[in-house]
C-alpha cells in the first residue's frame, strides 16, 4: 500500500500555513477588523472572543487529529489494537467541555443582542434609507434632503438608519461602522451607530449585501464621515432648489443661518418637488445665452460643502472601466440651457425629480437636485465626470446591465430588448445629450 | 446450516433482466440504480465544477467579463442548485441504495419498482433544471430563491419557473425514496440485525430520511404557493399586494437547515465505516454516535432562522436562534472526538479511502468552528452574505459531504465493481483536492472580512480583494485538475483496476461478506447476526471479543423472503484473493443465478420510467406558458398525465415478483 510520503505532507502544510499568513498580514481597504462606531466595536469584541476560542479550537482539534495519525499509524509487526469500544467518561468530557465553551459565548453574544438592537435615541440624526433595483436613496428628512447613493455623516453624532425597499429585498453595509441589516418590502428595519468623533473627514464603501437581481454587484454607495459644521452645510444646501437661466431669478437666498433644530419634526421628503415654484429657489447660473464653446462657470453663492475629491482614497473611487463598443462624438460640446430645455422635453422627466425645475418630478429614479455634487453615479459604479455622464445617458443599459433606465442615444442598440433606438422613440443626438450633461453639471 | 431444495419458481421463463440501454431503463436491482444515481450524480457534479470554474474565471481578478452579469447569475444559482439537488443528494442516494440493502442483510429495498421510479423522476427532474443554461433560461433567483425577487414582478422570464417546477419535480423523487429506505430499513433487516447493531452509515442514512420525509414538504409547500403565485395570479409573495416576504424564508429554511445536514450526515455515516477498518478498531463510542446523529437530526428542525439574523427579527428571535445553532455544535463535535479516539491507539492504514475520511475531520472542523462564529448574531451580521459565508458552507459541504463522499467511492469502489480504485491515481487525487480546495475556501474567509459581498459577478479594482481571488482562482484550478484524475481514474480501474475479492480491507460488515460485485439476490442466504461485527465474528473474532453477542440458535427465524433458512453469516475468501494476482471477478466466476437458488427477483420494468416520464413532462406543461398559443400546455398536461396514469395502473396491477412454489 503506498504510504503518504511526509515530505509531500510538509509541502502542503507550509503552503497552506503561507497562505494564511499572507492573507491575515493584509487588512484591507474594506475591513471589518477597524471598526469605528460603538455598533462596530460591540461586535468586534465578540468577534476577537469567537477568533480567540475558534483558533484554540482549531489548534486543539487539528493537533490531537494530526498527532494520532503519526503516532498511531500502522507498522510492521505491530500486534493487534486492543479494542476499546468507547468510554463513558471521555464522552461526558467532550460533551460537557465544548457547552461551557459555548456558554462562555453565548452570554457576552446575547448581552450584545440586546444593547445593539436597543431603540436609538431620539435625538439621533435619522436617514431613511429607500432600496432601489439597483441604487440607494436616502433621505434625511430633518433636514428635508433628498439624494442618492451617497451618504454624508457627522462624526460623534449618532445617526439612526431606516431602512426600507421599494423593490426586492437588499441589505445595507458599511464595513467599517458595524454590522449589516436587510431591507424587506413591508418592514421598517433600523441600525443606528455613531462614527466616532475621533474619526475626522473620511470616506467609506457601502454596499448591497442581499442578492436582488441582474445588477446586485453595482449597487454601492459612498459613505463621507466629515465634521458636525461642515454636515450642516452640506446638508442645508443639499435641500436647496437648484434652477438654470430659465426660471426668472429671484432674491437669492443663502442657506438658513440657524441649522434646522436636531429633533426638530420630520418634514416630509418630498416637499418641494412638486410644488412649483419653491420658495427657496435660486439661481445658480446665469448662462450667458447661445454661447455654446464652453459651458458657462456658475456663480455660485454657497456652493455648501461637498467631501473634497482629491481625499477620496482610491478604494472609494471608482475605477469600473467603460464597456467596449461606447463611444461619444468627441467634438461635442454642450450648452446648458439648451440643455435644460431638451431635459424638459424628454423622457428624463418622467423618472428623474430635479427640485427647483418644476417639470421634473419624477419618483422612480434618483433624485438630480444636486447631482454635480456626487463624486459617483449609477450607484458607486462610474467617476461622475462628463465623458461618464453622456455615456450614461446614452446608453445606460450597456453601462449597468439591467438598469431600468432605458437606452437614449439615437442608433444605440438596447442590450436588453436589441431593439435599434430611433429619434421617433425619443432618441437623443449626442448633441443633445451633451447640453443635457451641462445642464446636469450646474446642478451642484 | 442446512441446505434446502431450491423453491421452485413459477412462470420462470418470465426474464427478470434485460440487457443493454433497455436492461438500465427496466432494471429494479438495488445495485444497478445505485450505480445509475452514483454515474448520474458523477455527470452533475463535474457539471456543477464547470460552473464552479466560469465563476472563479470571472472572479480572478477585478472587472473581468469572462460571462456577462445574466450569465454569471444563471451560473452561480445554478452552480448551488446542482450541486446540493443533483451531485452531492443523489451522490448520497447512490450510497443509500448500494449499501442499505447489503449493510442490513437485505435483497433489495422495501419498493424496487418505487425505487426505480425516484431514480427516473430524478434523472428527468435534473435535464429539465440544467438544460435551460444553454438557451439562456437558466434559473437566476439564487438556490434560495428569495421572493419579491423570484416573483413574477422582478422575474417574469421562463427562468425562474424552471427553477420552481424542476424543485418540485427533484422533491418528488426525495421523498419517494426517503420512505422507500425508512420502510426498508425498519421492516428488513436480518434476524438479528436490531437497530443498535446496525452499521453507522445505514443509522446515518436511516436519520437522514426522516429529515427528508419532514423537511421536503415544507419546501413543496413553500414553492407551491410560488407556482401558484407565477402562474395563477395568487399573492402569497406579492409584496405589492401586502404580502411578508419573511414567509418565504422562514418556509425556506425551516426545509433548508436540515437540508444542510441531509448533504453531511450520509458522509458521517461513511466515514464511520472507513475509520474503524483502517484504524482496526471498533468505532469509538457506538451508542453516542448514533444518538448525536439523531440529536443533529432534531436539533436541525430548530435553528433555521440563523440564516436570517440580519432581516430585523428582533433580539428574542435571534437569542433563541442564536443558542439552538450554539447547541448543535455539542452533538457535532462529540462526533468529532469519537471519530478521532476510533483512530487513536490504532494501527491506523493509509489508503486514499483513509486520507478521504481523515480529511473530512480536519477540513470539516473549520467549517464548524467558522459555523459557531456565526451562530453569534452580531458578529454574524458582519459576516452574513460576504465571502465568509461562502468559505464556511464550502469547508461544510466540501470539506465534509464530499470528502466523506470520495473516501465512500474508494472504499466502496470494489464492492460494486470487483476492482479497486488506483491508489496512487488516488493519491494525486487526494492531495490535489486537498491543497487546491484549502486554497480556494481558506483566502474566501478574508475576503470576506475584508468586506466582499456574495453573489457579485464582478468587483472594482482597489478593494484589497484580488489577491484572496486570484488564489481562490487558482486553488479552483488545481480541484478541478484532481476531479478529472478522479474521472479518469474511475473509468480507467473499472475495466483496469486490480481485482479485489470479497474483503479487500478488512471490514467488519455484511456487504463485505459477499462477492464483489454482489450477486443479483445479495446473499445467498440470508444471514442471521449475531452482533454489531458481524463480519469481525466470521473472520476474527478476537477483535470482538468483548462486545455483546447473541447466542448461536437464538435466531432460528423464518425468514420469509425466499422461503425458510436457518443462515449463518457466510464467508468463503476466494482462493488467490491477493488483489496482486487478481482473484477471478465474482461474474467470470459463475456464481449460481437467483433461478437455480430458487430466489425470486423483481422483474424488470419499465413502469417506473414511464411514470416518471409522463410525471414530468406533466409539470413540465406550465413551462410553456409564456407561449403565445395554450395548445402546447394543454397537450403537454393531458398527454403527461395519461402516461402517467397508465403506467401507474400498469405498475399497480402487475406483481413485482415471481410467485414462490413452496413445495
Amino acid at each position: 500500500m503506498p504510504h503518504p510520503s511526509r515530505a509531500r505532507r510538509r509541502v502542503t502544510l507550509a503552503a497552506l500555513v503561507a497562505v494564511c499568513v499572507l492573507a491575515a498580514c493584509q487588512n484591507g481597504p474594506n475591513t471589518t477588523f477597524e471598526p469605528h462606531s460603538e455598533f462596530g466595536r460591540a461586535i468586534d469584541g465578540l468577534w476577537k472572543l469567537l477568533l480567540h476560542v475558534g483558533t484554540v479550537v482549531f489548534i486543539f482539534v487539528e493537533t490531537l487529529l494530526v498527532y494520532t495519525i503519526i503516532r498511531f499509524r500502522r507498522r510492521e509487526g505491530q500486534p493487534e489494537p486492543k479494542h476499546v469500544h468507547g468510554n463513558t467518561r471521555l464522552e461526558i468530557l467532550w460533551t460537557v467541555t465544548p457547552a461551557i465553551v459555548l456558554a462562555c459565548i453565548a452570554v457576552p453574544t446575547v448581552r450584545t443582542i440586546f444593547r445593539t438592537q436597543a431603540r436609538a435615541t431620539p435625538d439621533a440624526l435619522q436617514v431613511e434609507v429607500y432600496g432601489h433595483q439597483w441604487w440607494w436613496e436616502f433621505r434625511y428628512p430633518q433636514y428635508g434632503v433628498v439624494t442618492a447613493n451617497e451618504v454624508y455623516l457627522p462624526i460623534g453624532r449618532k445617526v439612526n438608519f431606516a431602512l426600507r425597499t421599494q423593490d426586492v429585498l437588499h441589505s445595507f453595509w458599511i464595513p467599517q461602522m458595524g454590522g449589516k441589516r436587510d431591507l424587506i418590502a413591508n418592514h421598517t428595519n433600523y441600525l443606528w451607530f455613531t462614527p466616532d468623533s475621533s474619526l475626522g473627514v473620511l470616506d467609506w464603501n457601502g454596499t448591497c449585501n442581499e442578492y436582488c437581481g441582474l445588477s446586485h454587484a453595482n449597487m454601492k454607495f459612498r459613505v463621507f464621515t466629515v465634521l458636525p459644521a461642515d454636515f450642516e452645510r452640506w446638508a442645508h444646501h443639499q435641500a436647496l432648489a437648484t434652477t438654470v437661466g430659465a426660471v426668472p431669478p429671484t432674491t437669492p437666498v443663502a442657506a438658513p443661518a440657524t441649522a434646522t433644530p436636531a429633533g426638530a419634526p420630520a418634514a416630509p421628503a418630498r416637499v418641494g418637488i412638486r410644488s412649483a415654484p419653491d420658495p427657496l429657489v435660486r439661481t445658480v447660473a446665469q448662462v450667458s445665452g447661445g454661447a455654446p464653446a464652453v459651458a458657462p462657470a456658475s456663480t455660485v453663492v454657497d456652493s455648501g460643502y461637498v467631501f473634497p475629491a482629491d481625499r477620496m482614497r482610491s478604494n472609494v473611487v471608482a475605477h469600473t472601466p467603460i464597456p467596449d463598443g461606447l463611444a461619444f462624438s468627441p467634438l461635442v460640446t454642450g450648452d446648458a440651457e439648451r440643455g435644460m430645455q431638451t431635459y424638459n422635453k424628454s423622457a428624463c422627466i418622467g423618472c428623474h425629480a430635479i427640485k427647483g425645475n418644476p417639470y421634473s418630478a419624477g419618483i422612480v429614479g434618483p433624485n438630480l437636485t444636486h447631482l454635480a455634487s456626487r463624486h459617483t453615479i449609477a450607484a458607486g459604479l462610474y467617476p461622475n465626470d462628463t465623458d461618464h455622464l453622456r455615456l450614461w445617458i446614452k446608453n445606460a443599459r450597456a453601462m449597468k446591465p439591467g438598469v431600468i433606465m432605458p437606452v437614449l442615444g439615437v442608433n444605440e442598440i438596447d442590450p436588453l430588448t436589441h431593439a435599434r433606438v430611433t429619434a421617433a422613440v425619443g432618441g437623443l443626438t449626442d448633441q443633445q445629450i451633451a447640453d443635457i450633461v451641462a445642464y446636469l453639471q450646474l446642478l451642484r | 446450516m442446512a441446505t434446502l431444495a431450491a423453491p421452485a419458481i413459477a412462470a420462470a421463463t418470465t426474464p427478470t433482466e434485460y440487457s443493454g440501454v433497455w436492461g438500465w431503463i427496466t432494471t429494479t436491482d438495488h445495485k444497478r440504480i445505485g450505480r445509475l444515481y452514483l454515474f448520474t450524480a458523477l455527470f452533475f457534479m463535474l457539471w456543477g465544477g464547470a460552473e464552479a470554474e466560469i465563476i472563479r474565471t470571472q472572479l480572478r481578478a477585478p472587472n473581468m467579463h469572462f460571462v456577462s452579469a445574466a450569465t454569471y447569475n444563471e451560473i452561480f444559482t445554478m452552480h448551488g442548485t446542482t450541486m446540493i439537488f443533483l451531485a452531492v443528494m443523489p451522490l448520497s442516494a447512490a450510497f443509500f441504495n448500494l449499501l442499505i440493502p447489503l449493510q442490513i442483510g437485505a435483497r433489495d429495498v422495501a419498493f424496487p419498482r418505487l425505487n426505480a421510479f425516484s431514480y427516473w423522476v430524478y434523472v428527468l427532474g435534473g435535464i429539465v433544471i440544467s438544460l435551460p443554461i444553454f438557451f439562456h433560461a437558466a434559473p437566476n433567483g439564487g438556490w434560495f430563491g428569495y421572493t419579491p425577487l423570484t416573483t413574477n414582478a422582478y422575474s417574469p422570464g421562463i427562468n425562474i419557473d424552471v427553477w420552481v417546477i424542476g424543485l418540485q419535480i427533484l422533491g418528488i423523487s426525495s421523498l419517494a425514496a426517503g420512505f422507500n429506505f425508512i420502510t426498508t430499513i425498519i421492516n428488513m433487516r436480518a434476524p438479528g440485525m436490531n437497530l443498535m447493531r446496525m452499521p453507522m452509515f445505514t443509522w446515518m442514512s436511516f436519520v437522514v430520511q426522516f429529515l427528508i420525509i419532514l423537511a421536503f414538504p415544507v419546501i413543496t409547500v413553500a414553492l407551491i404557493f410560488l407556482v401558484f403565485d407565477r402562474f395563477f395570479g395568487t399573492n402569497f409573495y406579492t409584496t405589492a399586494a401586502g404580502a411578508d416576504p419573511l414567509l418565504w424564508q422562514h418556509l425556506f429554511w425551516i426545509f433548508g437547515h436540515p437540508e444542510v445536514y441531509i448533504l453531511v450526515l450520509p458522509a458521517f455515516g461513511l466515514v464511520s465505516e472507513v475509520l474503524p477498518t483502517f484504524a482496526r478498531k471498533p468505532l469509538f463510542g457506538y451508542p453516542v454516535m448514533v444518538y448525536s446523529g439523531i440529536l443533529i437530526g432534531v436539533l436541525g428542525f430548530g435553528v433555521w432562522a440563523h440564516h436570517m439574523f440580519a432581516v430585523g427579527m428582533g433580539p428574542i428571535a435571534d437569542s433563541f436562534f442564536s443558542l439552538t445553532t450554539m447547541l448543535i455544535a455539542v452533538p457535532t463535535g462529540v462526533k468529532i472526538f469519537n471519530w478521532i479516539f476510533t483512530l487513536w491507539g490504532g494501527a491506523i492504514r493509509f489508503t486514499v479511502a483513509n486520507c478521504f475520511a481523515i480529511g473530512l475531520l480536519a477540513m470539516f472542523t473549520i467549517g464548524g468552528i467558522s459555523g459557531v462564529m456565526h451562530s453569534s448574531p452580531p458578529a454574524d451580521l458582519q459576516q452574513t452574505d460576504t465571502y465568509f459565508v461562502v468559505a464556511h458552507f464550502h469547508y461544510v459541504l466540501f470539506g465534509g459531504s464530499l470528502m466523506g463522499l470520495f473516501a465512500g467511492i474508494y472504499y466502496y469502489f470494489p464492492k460494486f465493481t470487483g476492482r479497486l480504485l488506483d491508489e496512487r491515481l488516488g493519491y494525486w487525487h487526494f492531495w490535489l483536492n486537498l491543497l487546491g480546495s484549502n486554497l480556494t475556501f481558506f483566502p474566501m474567509h478574508f475576503s470576506g472580512l475584508n468586506g466582499m459581498p456574495r453573489r457579485i459577478y464582478t468587483y472594482d479594482a482597489d478593494q484589497g480583494w484580488d489577491t484572496y481571488n486570484l488564489l481562490s482562482t487558482i486553488g479552483a484550478y488545481l480541484v478541478g485538475v484532481a476531479t478529472l484524475i478522479f474521472i479518469y481514474n474511475i473509468l480507467r480501474s473499472a475495466r483496469h483496476g486490480q481485482r479485489a475479492g470479497n474483503d479487500p480491507w478488512g471490514a467488519p460488515s455484511l456487504e463485505w461478506s459477499i462477492a464483489s460485485p454482489p450477486p443479483i439476490y445479495n446473499f445467498e442466504r440470508i444471514p442471521t447476526v449475531t452482533s454489531r461485527y458481524p463480519l469481525w465474528d466470521v473472520k476474527d473474532p478476537q477483535l470482538t471479543a468483548d462486545v455483546p453477542h447473541t447466542e448461536q440458535g437464538d435466531f432460528r427465524l423464518r425468514v420469509v423472503v425466499g422461503g425458510e433458512h436457518e443462515g449463518t453469516v457466510q464467508f468463503h475468501p476466494e482462493p488467490d484473493v491477493d488483489p496482486r494476482h487478481g482473484a477471478p471477478l465474482a461474474s467470470e466466476r459463475g456464481t449460481a443465478t437467483a433461478a437455480e437458488l430458487g430466489i425470486p427477483i423483481p422483474y424488470s420494468t419499465a413502469k417506473p420510467f414511464f411514470a416518471a416520464l409522463g410525471l414530468v413532462i406533466m409539470l413540465c406543461s406550465l413551462l410553456t406558458s409564456h407561449l403565445d398559443t395554450h395548445v402546447p400546455m394543454y397537450g403537454l398536461l393531458f398527454g403527461g398525465a395519461a402516461v402517467l396514469v397508465a403506467s401507474l395502473y400498469a405498475w399497480f396491477t402487475s406483481p413485482l415478483e415471481p410467485e414462490v412454489a413452496h413445495a
